[in-house]
């Protein structure tokens, strides 16, 4: 019984509990302009290389590194208010319009001028740079590779075009073996075979390019790829064949090697097959890590934020990303040491992002994921006709960016 | 006089009761739904993302488009999806909740705990386990089996019919154990007396069924079921994530309400709109509910 | 004499073939779980694999090992169950007493305040987030494990509500009255009559309360910062096998571990819990 009194006792209670958790937040440290908070959704590699990095600004700096999943809708949600947003977040750079339009980035030329960011390389800045100013300190990028398995094919076999990949894959695909796959239906892998003819998802105006010559050429010129590859094309099921030695070769990011080195295969690492048709390389996307600013930040903790940004500008930290997790450095310096220089699987990412395309950083991008991901279930997967479907998915594109606004 | 007196205490009573509770919901179920109402008339979107300002039904004008041929068959869907699954849910757990009755079951707590199991995970736990281990055509549990049989494998989640199916199995899966638990709780209410007088009678089971076991439980049940008819309604996780996840579609074009009003709007970043959106669904479900009746009726009085 | 044994042999049948029938079906529903528990015993790094076994084929517990070690699963633990307590506790101080008038008193607004908050339950919850934050911020909530009590609190209310006031309902009211009549108060005829009779339906909210806090992760994340915030249904949700990262068999392992506590506590629970997700007693 007198547990039940407990019970309703406790309606009373939860005014004085809630009140006093209320106090044991976080916000004392917020206020303290010597502390950084740093957002992020990195691998445990990657962050402690950063955290033994910015360990060295103790104790005039203290940074903490915070773990964040969701981290893109977290800040749309918290980002103007200062209290529960972070002072930066580290995180690949194609949200950067979203996030400048909504008004809650500073540029990092405001704390570092702009003549100081020379070393980096251009498609790093051009990927931090919506319009005119520049979002983001890149520190590390990552692009797409050409993977093969040794145990299946030889060096000399790796396809130099994409004629010699399809021939490979007509002669091999056959009793569950697959001579390539990819996740031929996400956006991001596609997009590779889209920019190698010239077409494009959405150009620097905002205007999206499905129904383009270009693009209708590609998806049709790489459905017959397609037509060799398992029906199923999540990453689970893609990257597993690869694992398993289901299938020889595949186009993967390298966040997929340690898996296949661990799992003991001989994986070999080339540069991306030319398409016969237009004599360009598949060009994927890259996607360039960075440190941004949040404008709270920016104004009231300048020189903590101008320290932090300092450190990361030092050649060391990229050095140290290439060596813990096969990270290539944004920094072009970086390229001057041996540790770097002598890691094939960074060196065959700088040799890819010499055609890669950045990932685009406007606000419509958003839309444009979805958008291209129905285009290419419709046209690989569903069998639709295509000429119909980019039309229907151009029309889609253009009406939700016009609902954008 | 006095007795006015005494009538206008018990309405202070009864509200200085509930207070607690209703302020809670007044928080957290009902501020939500006037805010949105309110962020759908205003121009709040990337754009504006501080400096909103109230532009009228605008936002309104729009959605409407959004009601096309596409909406109409993820309306219909919708019905269709919460019809078979409420219909399954509750054959089944009436059966399933039915077995564990039976006078002399000595395993029933074990039968119990084990058939809840489902429920102690998190949802998206579940649904990728289906996904990946269940349903996958290259490796999931169910093509291996087939090929013992020497079947060909098949793509579960391909195809519209054999999609809709699959995540009414996973809806299932997820919400068998709550249904099972309400009727097993319902079935142990029913005073044993009046089988008695109908086994007399020679009554068949399923007379028993719907002439005694029903009508007696239907009250008991009806705010679970009503409450689990809009969850159903409202389903989103099972059907986007098996089907329509970005980067992970399966080629099935099945769309339920929510999931189709995501690719339209949600994704857009425009609040303003996607508000509008969200208030045309939910009144899309009060009419529903309106129409078709399903409130509970309460049994008292 | 014959009918009799008759019945028996019929009964008899019957149970067999209901063991059988039960037997069947939960091997069914534990398909996708056996699943997973062979996954997390086994030391390839894969959720797929073309040729699968229920037993493991390299058996190993380091990814339960690495899942206490390795990840601060105790520390999450610990978060989820304060949460739970705290919410499930609440939960029942505010419901109680608000199902018991809503089942005894006849006040005007009752009729239309249950009828109107089962509607209201049919919003779509999408765009609660942004709703909810702005609530939270100003309050100075945001960040903290009472913010996250309130919310979860406020959403399991109307079910609470609704479920203990069905409760009541059933049970009979003279007995109330006759105590009424010896002089016993409001609260003393909750505390002493009511509430030990309507055991089961407080054992059955509080367990459906405290899945429902347990599971919940969508909040947890966007509310709360930092690893060191997680629950459990949070923090497995962050060890989540993406494309980039993330071992299969230590967020199999973690699920599972994610999920006993609630089968013990479920277990435990049962014998109070049989009467109780609905109403008691109908007697016409």
């Amino acid at each position: 019984m007198k547990k039940m009194l407990a019970v309703l006792l406790c309606v009373g209670m939860t005014v004085g509990l809630l009140s006093g958790c209320g106090k044991s937040g976080k916000q004392e440290k917020k206020d303290d302009v010597t502390t950084i908070t740093i957002w992020h959704d990195k691998e445990d590699a990657v962050a402690e290389a950063l955290q033994e990095e910015l360990e060295k600004l103790e104790p005039e700096v203290h940074v903490v590194l915070e773990k964040k999943s969701d981290l893109t809708e977290a800040l749309k949600v918290v980002g103007n208010d200062p209290k529960a947003a972070p002072d930066m977040y580290f995180f690949a750079h194609d949200k950067i319009g979203v996030y400048a339009e909504m008004g809650i980035l500073a540029p990092i030329t405001d704390i570092i001028p702009k003549e100081e960011l020379n070393d980096y390389m251009d498609m790093t800045l051009e990927a931090a740079t919506y319009k005119g100013d520049i979002y983001q300190l890149p520190i590390y990028y990552e692009t797409l590779l050409f993977m093969y398995n040794r145990l299946y094919m030889t060096d000399e076999e790796v396809p130099k075009t994409t004629e010699e990949l399809y021939a490979y894959m007509k002669e091999n695909t056959q009793g569950g073996h697959y001579g390539f796959v990819e996740q031929h239906s996400t956006p991001y892998y596609a997009a590779g075979w889209i920019y190698g003819f010239g077409g494009y998802l959405i150009n620097a105006d905002g205007e999206p390019g499905l129904d383009c010559d270009e693009t209708i050429q590609a998806l049709k010129y790489h459905k017959k790829f397609v037509d060799l590859m398992p029906g199923e094309t999540e990453y689970a099921t893609v990257n597993t064949l690869f694992n398993e030695g289901k299938a020889h070769a595949t186009i993967a990011g390298p966040w997929l090697i340690p898996t296949v080195k661990a799992s003991g295969m001989d994986v070999g690492v080339a540069a991306m097959p030319i398409i016969d048709e237009t004599g360009n390389p598949i060009s994927p996307y890259t996607g360039v890590q960075g440190i941004q600013v949040l404008k709270y930040a920016a104004e009231n903790k300048s020189e903590a934020v101008e320290k932090v940004l300092r450190q990361l500008m030092e050649p060391d930290i990229g050095v140290k990303l290439a060596q813990a997790s096969g990270c290539a450095p944004a920094n072009e310096k970086c390229y001057e040491m041996e540790e770097v220089t002598s890691d094939d699987v960074v060196m065959a990412m700088k040799e890819t992002a010499e055609n890669a395309v950045p990932m685009p950083n406007i606000p419509e991008m958003d839309v444009m994921w979805t958008v291209t991901g129905n285009l290419l279930t419709d046209v690989n997967m569903s069998g639709k006709d295509i000429n119909e479907s980019v039309k229907k998915a151009q029309k889609e594109a253009e009406q939700l960016i016009e609902n954008m606004k | 006089m006095n007795n006015r007196k005494k009538k206008w205490s018990e309405v202070v009573f009864s509200y200085l009761w509930s207070a607690p509770s209703l302020i809670l919901i007044l928080l957290i179920v009902i501020f939500p739904i006037l805010y949105t109402g309110y962020i759908s008339l205003t121009n709040m979107n990337v754009y504006h993302w501080n400096n909103y300002e109230i532009i009228g039904l605008e936002n309104y004008k729009d959605a409407l488009l959004v009601f096309d041929n596409g909406f109409l068959t993820a309306l219909l869907l919708t019905v269709l999806w919460t019809i078979i699954n409420m219909i399954l849910q509750l054959i089944i757990a009436f059966l399933v909740a039915s077995l564990l009755n039976l006078k002399g079951l000595r395993l029933r707590n074990i039968y119990r705990t084990l058939l809840i199991f489902p429920w102690a995970m998190p949802g998206y736990v579940s649904i990728l386990l289906w996904k990946t281990g269940m349903f996958n055509s290259q490796f999931g549990l169910l093509n291996q089996w087939l090929e013992k049989f020497g079947i060909q494998p098949v793509r579960w989640l391909g195809g519209n019919v054999s999609a809709f199916l699959s995540c009414t199995v996973v809806n299932l899966w997820l919400a068998l154990p709550f249904m099972i638990t309400i009727i097993d709780g319902a079935l142990q209410s029913v005073d044993k007396s009046y089988y008695e007088s109908a086994l007399l009678d020679g009554a068949s089971w399923l007379k028993r069924t719907f002439y005694i076991t029903i009508p007696l439980i239907k009250p008991i049940i009806a705010p679970s079921v009503v409450i689990t008819t809009f969850t159903t309604f409202k389903q989103f996780d099972v059907i986007y994530l098996l089907t329509q996840q970005v980067g992970a579609k399966t080629g099935a074009d099945i769309h339920t309400i929510l999931t189709y009003a995501y690719e339209k709007a949600f994704i857009t970043n425009n609040y303003g709109y996607s508000s509008a959106i969200s208030i045309i669904i939910f009144v899309i479900l009060i009419a529903f509910s309106v129409i078709t009746n399903i409130k509970p009726k309460e049994e008292r009085q | 004499m014959r009918r009799a044994s008759k019945k028996k042999r019929r009964e008899k049948i019957g149970l067999l073939t209901a063991n059988v029938g039960l037997i069947v079906l939960c091997f069914i529903v534990l398909v996708p779980i056996l699943y997973a528990v062979s996954v997390s015993l086994n030391a390839e790094n894969s959720l797929l694999s073309s040729d699968f076994s229920f037993i493991p084929k390299k058996f190993t517990l380091d990814n339960y090992r690495a899942v206490f070690m390795d990840e601060p699963v105790l520390h999450w633990l610990k978060n989820s169950l304060i949460l739970a307590i705290i919410t499930v506790f609440i939960s029942l101080g505010t419901g109680i007493p608000a199902a018991y008038v809503f089942s005894r008193k006849n006040f005007p607004g009752r009729k239309i305040i249950l009828q109107l908050l089962i509607l209201l339950y049919a919003f779509p919850s999408l765009l609660s987030m942004t709703a909810l934050y702005r609530l939270l911020t100003p309050m100075g909530l945001l960040n903290t494990r009472a913010g996250l009590v309130i919310v979860y609190t406020g959403t399991m209310a109307v079910f609470a509500l609704w479920n203990m006031k069905g409760y009541f309902d059933t049970i009979p009211v003279e007995i109330e009255e006759a105590a009424r009549i010896d002089g016993a108060s409001n609260i003393q005829l909750v505390t002493r009559i009511v509430l030990p009779l309507a055991k089961p339906t407080i054992a059955v909210t509080a367990m459906m309360v405290l899945i429902y806090v347990w599971n919940e992760y969508i909040f947890a994340i966007n509310f709360m910062t930092g690893s060191d915030t997680y629950t459990l249904a949070a923090g497995l949700y962050s060890l989540q096998a993406t494309e980039m990262s993330g071992s299969w068999p230590i967020f199999a392992a973690a699920s599972m571990v994610v999920s006993i506590p609630i089968l013990l506590i479920f277990f435990a629970l049962q014998k109070n819990m049989q009467t109780g997700l609905t109403s008691g007693g109908v007697k016409g």
